[in-house]
């Protein structure tokens, strides 16, 4: 061991971080755009029917904890790009690119918004504004435009307005202070929470935008009703399991946490 | 592998800017978007295949993505088919439609459904619409090279460090998909046959494979980090390129044509209909 | 005389959060044109100096900072980063991490800029520094279609792309085959002595800093222990052990003569000259061997394997592991070593042939049952943790396979024992070394208790002291009967552990003879780029037919014939 006294000087250290993102090294950024995209496109044996007849990657599950890792905005952008890059080089994942961007990218948001601190905390009523707006574009359309019966909507929207409720109430700040709870088991339940609000918000957005294009039939919102929620859950299992390690692993490692990051 | 690919021929898509492709990209999808007739919309998925071919995008590719679409579109087709019923009666007044085929009224949840001409020509025209914009991405992405891409949006006012990002994961994703190959490996290797068990479980376990695949980008990330500062990076958009973007007259003459064609779209579509469901 | 290019003025440095010092009262000066080597242990302070000399100690970390730091005149300290990358090339370990662009020519032009040069000078010094590295005519490369020397050169390339007045080195060879390796030091050689580029390099290669510095610096527990000359560093053989490194073999053979020279040769030359005439009318060893005379655990028959993309990986091997054995597969990266073993493990399936686990075909197997048999290491542990402390990754797959708690419990605390991981068990993996992560995936793969355990490179990126830890557990795990499989190009390390010795070559066995034979196939060895230990060619210039192994023999073999007035030893 030197314990001994340094003979040098000591010198004034000026820390100059390098290029952040809203507070998240861009080299942070980077690496977690490059984890999406991986996730994206590599099909994972995990065929569950979902309500749109697809099968859905693993990346659904992460949306939220990409969020919570980096902060709202700078989550959202690895989301969004991680997405696109993963739809530009495996196009067939999505029928509509655009849902599944701007998807992702508003789960991380709602994440990030859902771990903050401070400030940011008031980010919260615009955004649960913006999520009614466009429950109102997808729900509130099928009845009055496309006549679909009001009960089929809400049970096929479930895992949708559930979310928007749970990020409303004091879910939200409960989910929040577990995230950054010492014992592992709270920041699972916050986790498997935190997923089932960020990633039913990330649903909402994509759906309401498929659902302007597609304008699926009545029928189709019974149809869902069992089964989004069974993949939601799925989700919500994902989120929570990868979400422990890996916080678990970042608080082992001391690796440098960015400015707004919840755990 | 999936790889993102870059057409191996020189032609006019190559030569335009990104910048003037985007317009492409956005204006053809803005239609797509817009019409719902069947037969615009087969006309303008047809236009973009064809541009899609001469600009050298591979017949195997393109037939990769419609066999893996197959499943989906069947499924719309059949779904619109038999239950757009009520949406079309509610969009275009029609009192009656035309049935092809009934199912028997014993079968279960869908005995008595109707499979109807309308309903499949709407389903018909979902199908379309979603060929069109799954086409229309490898039209401009795949003709465009990455680093020229680059600088486009640099100039298109994205952040230079926003641009970074875009490029440096498209620098690292494949070495991320190798990396999650060995890690499914590894778990297999722990004595595990993931495929004999039960769906919970198995969810359970591929979920851990995310664990070291996210933590080994993070401590990688931090040494990325290290390496940029010693390459004198600041994420200042300050900085020169060794690529340029320029746009040419081509481009002009595309983003010119792009917005004359949006124009006239719109307006025919509100003013005489055209484009519209119809039966 | 001009000013030193490098001074370091008492410098001390402290990581925050850390309450020792990683680098304690450094002082020393590096003139321009110079080649000079860091060498020490790990945790010594290499990297730390290396990253003091571009100014991201302590401007990234934080930190305390004592004494100064002068780089072409600049203080480290008050200097940016940014500016500092001007006269400071770098290129470390990791040859992925640090290559940022998506093609070759955008890798070099990345920092030119940054640091805003005009774009026809951007144009002719990717031209040049192409040509100086060797990769002219793959600009359009994506790095990843590099190989890992080529990777390398072009983080070397890029780094001169900037002119810089200095190019540190972090380790930058020790995560390359022998082959790259040698393409780096080539490039390296021609820069220094041809430009006068001045150069600070930290690794572990002694053999080769032997060869080309003209300074060492022996760093320890962050302190400037000795400077001077190879000669005069690796020739003080006690000094080097004591700090867990290993001098050339060359040296360390002529240390062990009960008279040794006053001044030790450090190169293979000077050895090869230093030792008296060829000795005439030795017998050669008889070869025992020492095969099992069992039924083999595997076999491998007339196996091809064609990739996806119709690459040939193996083409025809025929191969048989018995019980108890200890193998070694060496040959460079892409020689087909690794889809061998994949094979042994049905993680890939064979385009023609077959392979037989306990006398059943793989094909039979599943990957999960196999794994039961066969326990395999791949090279990076860090893939192969999924749990949150080492006692839950080791007791993992038992968990999984529904074992019953008691058995569970004592087995993993078996392992624990096994592998002295007890006083760590309730910690994250992550928090541990490198080497210590290594074991804790060798513990939660003993735990299936296979039969046969294949180690895939297990030496790669560990330090001397690291590697033989490593390298010992395989022989405990080889005297309690297990058959071992161990994979790496690391040839020196193995004499003492290994018994046989697979060359592999353009995927097929060049040569399957037993160790001392088999490094004594210099033709085989040299037409797959494999450098045999230095002993061994000290041995065959000395007496080809006895086959010496190690600095020990060649030591006791030359002082036998010393002794004896030249007789045989």
């Amino acid at each position: 061991m030197n314990i001994q006294i340094p003979s040098g000087e000591e010198r004034h250290v000026q820390r100059r971080g390098g290029a952040t993102i809203d507070g998240a090294p861009v080299a942070y950024v980077a690496a977690l755009t490059a984890v999406m995209i991986a996730f994206t496109i590599i099909p994972l044996p995990l065929s569950i029917v979902i309500g749109f007849g697809r099968s859905f990657p693993l990346s659904q599950g992460l949306y939220g904890l990409v969020g919570w890792l980096l902060g709202p905005l700078a989550g959202a952008l690895a989301n969004g790009i991680g997405v696109l890059i993963g739809i530009f080089v495996n196009p067939q994942n999505t029928t509509i690119p655009g849902a599944s961007v701007a998807g992702a990218a508003m789960g991380a948001l709602a994440a990030g918004v859902l771990g903050a601190t401070g400030l940011r905390r008031r980010w919260t009523l615009p955004l649960a504004l913006f999520f009614l707006l466009e429950y109102l574009l997808y729900g509130g359309r099928a009845i009055v435009q496309n006549g679909a019966d009001v009960r089929a909507v809400l049970a096929g929207s479930f895992i949708n307005w559930s979310a928007l409720l749970l990020f409303i109430l004091p879910t939200r700040a409960l989910c929040a202070r577990w995230l950054r709870h010492a014992d592992l088991r709270y920041v699972t339940v916050a986790l498997f929470l935190g997923t089932w609000i960020s990633s039913g918000l990330a649903h909402l957005t994509s759906a309401t935008w498929v659902y302007f294009i597609y304008n699926w039939p009545a029928e189709n919102w019974w149809l869902m009703a069992p089964a989004a929620p069974v993949e939601h859950v799925a989700r919500c299992v994902i989120g929570a399991i990868v979400g422990t390690g890996v916080i678990a692993g970042l608080r082992a490692t001391g690796i440098l946490k960015p400015l707004h990051a919840a755990y | 592998m999936l790889s993102w690919q870059t057409v191996p021929r020189q032609s006019l898509f190559t030569r335009l800017d990104f910048r003037s492709k985007l317009v492409l990209m956005l204006g053809v999808t803005g239609v797509a978007f817009l019409w719902e007739s069947p037969w615009w919309g087969g006309a303008l998925t047809l236009g973009t295949l064809v541009a899609c071919l001469a600009a050298g995008v591979t017949l195997r590719y393109l037939w990769g993505i419609f066999r893996l679409l197959l499943p989906f579109f069947i499924f719309m087709l059949l779904m619109q088919g038999f239950f757009a019923g009520p949406l079309i009666i509610a969009r275009t007044r029609q009192t009656a439609l035309t049935p092809l085929l009934q199912l028997p009224e014993h079968w279960f949840l869908l005995g008595g459904a109707t499979l109807s001409a309308e309903g499949l020509t709407y389903g018909l025209n979902i199908i379309f619409k979603t060929l069109t914009m799954v086409l229309v991405t490898p039209l401009t992405i795949f003709t465009t090279d990455v680093n020229a891409m680059l600088v486009s949006l640099v100039q298109l006012r994205i952040p230079y460090k926003v641009a970074f990002v875009f490029s440096s994961a498209l620098r690292f994703f494949p070495l991320l998909a190798a990396e999650l190959h060995g890690i499914l490996e590894a778990q297999r290797l722990r004595g595990l046959d993931l495929e004999r068990l039960a769906l919970p479980r198995r969810i359970s376990l591929y979920a851990r494979v995310a664990v070291p695949l996210i933590l080994g980008a993070l401590v990688k990330s931090q040494q990325l980090e290290i390496a940029l500062q010693a390459k004198a990076f600041t994420g200042d958009p300050l900085r020169t390129y060794l690529h340029e973007a320029r746009l040419r007259a081509a481009d002009y003459a595309l983003i010119g044509g792009v917005v004359l064609f949006l124009l006239f779209a719109f307006i025919a579509y509100f003013a005489w209909g055209m484009g519209r469901f119809s039966v | 005389m001009t000013a030193p290019l490098v001074v370091l003025e008492r410098l001390s440095y402290q990581y925050p959060r850390s309450e020792t010092l990683a680098l304690r009262d450094i002082s020393l000066e590096i003139q321009r044109g110079e080649f000079v080597g860091l060498i020490g242990p790990t945790g010594a302070g290499k990297t730390t100096l290396c990253l003091a000399l571009n100014g991201i100690v302590p401007q990234f970390y934080g930190g305390r900072f004592f004494g100064r730091a002068l780089v072409a005149g600049l203080d480290t300290v008050e200097q940016p980063v940014h500016a500092l990358a001007a006269r400071v090339g770098m290129v470390f370990e990791d040859p992925e991490t640090q290559l940022t662009a998506t093609s070759v020519e955008n890798e070099i032009a990345f920092a030119l800029e940054n640091l805003r040069t005009p774009r026809a000078i951007i144009r002719q010094r990717i031209a040049r520094v192409l040509a100086v590295v060797g990769l002219t005519g793959l600009e359009r490369r994506h790095p990843h279609e590099l190989s890992g020397g080529q990777k390398q050169r072009l983080a070397i390339a890029a780094a001169l792309a900037v002119e810089p007045a200095v190019l540190v080195l972090d380790e930058a060879t020790s995560q390359l085959d022998p082959a790259g390796a040698a393409e780096v030091f080539s490039v390296l050689r021609a820069l220094n002595r041809e430009q006068g580029m001045t150069v600070v390099m930290a690794s572990h290669a002694a053999e080769e800093l032997a060869e080309f510095a003209d300074r060492l610096f022996l760093l320890a527990e962050g302190v400037l222990v000795e400077e001077g000359t190879p000669d005069t560093i690796y020739s003080q053989v006690a000094l080097l052990e004591a700090h867990q490194l290993r001098p050339p073999q060359v040296a360390k053979t002529f240390s062990l003569l009960p008279e040794p020279p006053v001044r030790l040769p450090v190169r293979l030359e000077e050895g090869l000259a230093a030792l008296p005439k060829q000795l005439v009318g030795l017998e050669p060893p008889a070869v025992i061997s020492q095969r099992p005379h069992a039924a083999p655990m595997i076999s491998v028959e007339g196996l091809h394997h064609r990739f996806a993309d119709g690459t040939p990986a193996l083409t025809g091997i025929d191969l048989a592991f018995y019980p108890g054995e200890y193998a070694l597969i060496v040959g460079q990266n892409g020689t087909g070593k690794t889809s061998l073993v994949k094979h042994l493990l049905r993680l890939l399936e064979p385009t023609q042939g077959r392979v037989l686990v306990l006398g059943r075909d793989t094909r039979e197997w599943t990957v999960g049952t196999l794994a039961r048999h066969i326990g395999y290491v791949a090279q990076n542990p860090d893939q192969q943790i999924f749990n949150a402390t080492v006692m839950q990754e080791i007791a993992f797959a038992l968990r999984q396979l529904h074992f019953p708690p008691e058995e569970v419990a004592s087995r993993t605390a078996e392992a624990l024992t096994v592998l002295g991981l007890e006083a760590v068990a309730d910690q994250h993996p992550f928090s541990l070394p490198k080497g210590d992560r290594a074991r804790v995936i060798i513990a939660a793969m003993l735990v299936l208790q296979p039969q046969v355990i294949i180690l895939d490179e297990p030496t790669t990126g560990q330090d001397y002291a690291g590697a033989r830890a490593i390298l010992d557990l395989s022989r405990v795990l080889h005297e309690q009967g297990k058959t071992i499989i161990v994979i790496t190009h690391q040839l020196y390390l193995m004499p003492g552990y290994a018994e046989r010795v697979i060359v592999m070559g353009k995927g097929q066995v060049l040569l399957d003879a037993p160790l001392r034979q088999a490094y004594h196939a210099l033709g085989v060895l040299r037409d797959t780029q494999l450098s045999p230990p230095q002993a061994v060619l000290l041995g065959q210039h000395l007496c080809p037919a006895v086959q010496l192994l190690t600095p020990e023999e060649v030591a006791h073999c030359l002082a036998t014939s010393q002794a004896s007035g030249g007789d045989p030893c």
